[in-house]
């Protein structure tokens, strides 16, 4: 393209900008808060996932063997479960490790534990974790059916939970995605429809002196990407400090949460709305000329 | 130039404009299109560059098939051709330099060949001095001669001019027709359709006379024919 063509296109834009500046304001808001809520449900979305797989990686089963075991029966069924599939590590817990831990967790209520004297009433047991969540329930079923395992648990219901609702905010997520879209870019198909009126007699004359149908759907595109390109960069900065400010807030109360690091996550979820922004409106202006520029 | 060979045109409305017209236009020729309100001048002028096609029938235009050519193709076509109206259609916000240099800048000519033609064809019509008005500010016979220049400013085979004077006092209409004859002059094919009867008598060339969609006259140097 010509440097003098590039410099009449970019020319152009701004002219209808200008022109249409209520329209131009309005498609730029919808597209910023249309951006700002998906954003907004994209990074949910991240942020569960990784809180969900984290939570999965720490799934462990508790496998509880039966009284008074002989040594070799434990050796044998440590082995048999490190044969089992998908296996990452098994470790031995006798039961005066497990009287100890409750101790500690119980705190300042150990002294509940004093009734019991000096019986134990804890089993021995083998803490068991999978390489891939997936394997839990099977290596938990596989477990149980040994002799010598009196029960094989693991945290089940907490992770379905998550991943239940983690599916759902993308289901959710999913469908707002496809209505905000369709929204922002009917808006956009209007501006540029406003902008083809108001160039009608221009793009009849180009027409009969021989422009090209690129050559008079370029500006148009444009304007489109542009409007766009600028609500994506508006919703992009204002996602950024709120979840700057939510991060923070979350950090100072509730330490541990496994949140995204603002850097460089936000950059790509940026940067990810800035293109919807672009393409967005690339579809809506290219709706709109379709409809009514007619080259 | 221009070959017809039984071209006929029917709108959608069923009208039948143009039925089984033959004509042979060839370069330099000065041809006046001719005929009652309605006969179908507007008609002949619009199939030639594209704005309208033939419903059936044969039609070359400056070497190309009108009829069987690809849509993208059809800028190329027309950028062979210069046309006027009777309505001028200046861009109102722009000046009369911008209306003229608008016809090179979407066709993507180098910006120096830009300036340079645009100040020649100004010079031809007569308005190198007028170059920063806006179209607002001037007559209407100036404005035409910037359509005019607008027209030829890509300098065009063919011009084609739907009643170009139709808006104008019979003075000015002469200018306009002196600026004719000189793009004529200069190698350039004038298609012109016109209700002017004074003009086509006194310029005396080719009349197409045109009723209701047939042609039913053609001569080499003739007259307007008609009592209006
Ligand atoms: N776009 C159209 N759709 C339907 N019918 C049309 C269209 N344009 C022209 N016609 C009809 O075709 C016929 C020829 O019209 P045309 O405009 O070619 O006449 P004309 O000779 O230019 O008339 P005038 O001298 O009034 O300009 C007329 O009956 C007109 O009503
Ligand atoms: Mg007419």
């Amino acid at each position: 393209m010509k440097l003098s063509t590039s410099e009449y296109f970019i020319r152009e834009v701004l002219i209808s900008l200008k022109r249409n500046n209520w329209m131009s304001f309005a498609s730029i808001g919808t597209v910023a808060v249309s951006l700002f809520v998906l954003g907004v449900f994209l990074t949910l979305v991240l942020n569960m996932n990784r809180m969900a797989s984290q939570l999965e990686s720490q799934v462990q089963i508790s496998v509880y063997l039966t009284d008074d075991l002989k040594n070799s029966r434990k050796d044998t069924i440590e082995e048999d479960i490190r044969a089992l599939q998908g296996i990452e590590s098994v470790k031995y817990v006798d039961k005066e490790e497990a009287i100890e831990r409750l101790r500690e967790r119980l705190g300042d209520q150990k002294y509940l534990l004093d009734a019991l004297g000096e019986k134990n009433p804890l089993p021995d047991s083998f803490e068991v974790t999978v390489t891939q969540p997936a394997l839990v329930q099977t290596a938990a079923e596989a477990i149980e059916k040994m002799t010598g395992v009196e029960e094989a648990k693991y945290g089940q219901d907490v992770v379905e939970h998550l991943f239940d609702i983690t599916r759902l905010m993308r289901i959710f997520g999913l469908i707002l995605m496809v209505l905000l879209a369709g929204a922002t870019i009917f808006i956009i198909s209007n501006t540029i429809r406003l902008t083809v009126f108001a160039r009608r007699k221009e793009i009849a004359i180009m027409k009969y002196v021989g422009a090209t149908d690129w050559f008079i759907r370029w500006p148009f595109l444009l304007e489109g990407v542009v409007l766009g390109g600028i609500g994506g960069i508006v919703a992009a900065l204002v996602l950024r400090s709120f979840y700057a400010a939510m991060a923070a807030k979350i950090y100072s109360t509730l330490t541990f949460f496994p949140l995204m690091p603002q850097y460089p996550f936000m950059n790509y979820v940026g940067v990810a709305i800035l293109i919807s922004g672009m393409i967005i409106g690339a579809i809506g202006s290219t709706i709109s000329l379709k409809r009514f520029l007619e080259v | 130039m221009i070959h017809m060979r039984d071209v006929c045109k029917v709108y959608d409305t069923g009208v039948t404009a143009l039925d089984h017209v033959n004509i042979d236009i060839t370069r330099g020729d000065f041809v006046f299109v001719v005929g009652a309100s309605g006969a179908g001048k507007s008609t002949f002028i619009k199939l030639l560059f594209r704005e309208e096609l033939p419903t059936s029938g044969v039609l070359e235009v400056n070497g190309h098939d009108v009829v069987n050519m690809e849509p993208s193709d059809v800028p190329y076509l027309r950028r062979g051709l210069g046309v006027i109206f009777q309505d001028y259609r200046l861009l109102p916000e722009k000046t009369v330099f911008e209306n003229v240099a608008f016809a090179m800048q979407v066709i993507e000519a180098p910006r120096r060949l830009i300036q340079r033609s645009v100040n020649a064809v100004l010079d031809i019509v007569g308005l190198r001095d007028k170059y920063k008005s806006f179209p607002g500010q001037l007559s209407g016979g100036e404005q035409q001669r910037v359509a005019i220049a607008r027209a030829i400013v890509n300098d065009p085979a063919i011009v084609i001019a739907d009643e170009p004077t139709g808006n104008l006092d019979p003075e000015t209409s002469w200018d306009i027709m002196d600026i004719f004859h000189r793009i004529n002059v200069a190698g350039t094919t004038i298609v012109m359709a016109t209700h002017d009867k004074t003009i086509v008598d006194t310029m005396q060339r080719r009349v197409i006379a045109i009723e209701d969609g047939h042609i039913v006259r053609d001569e080499a140097k003739g007259g307007y024919g008609y009592e209006t």
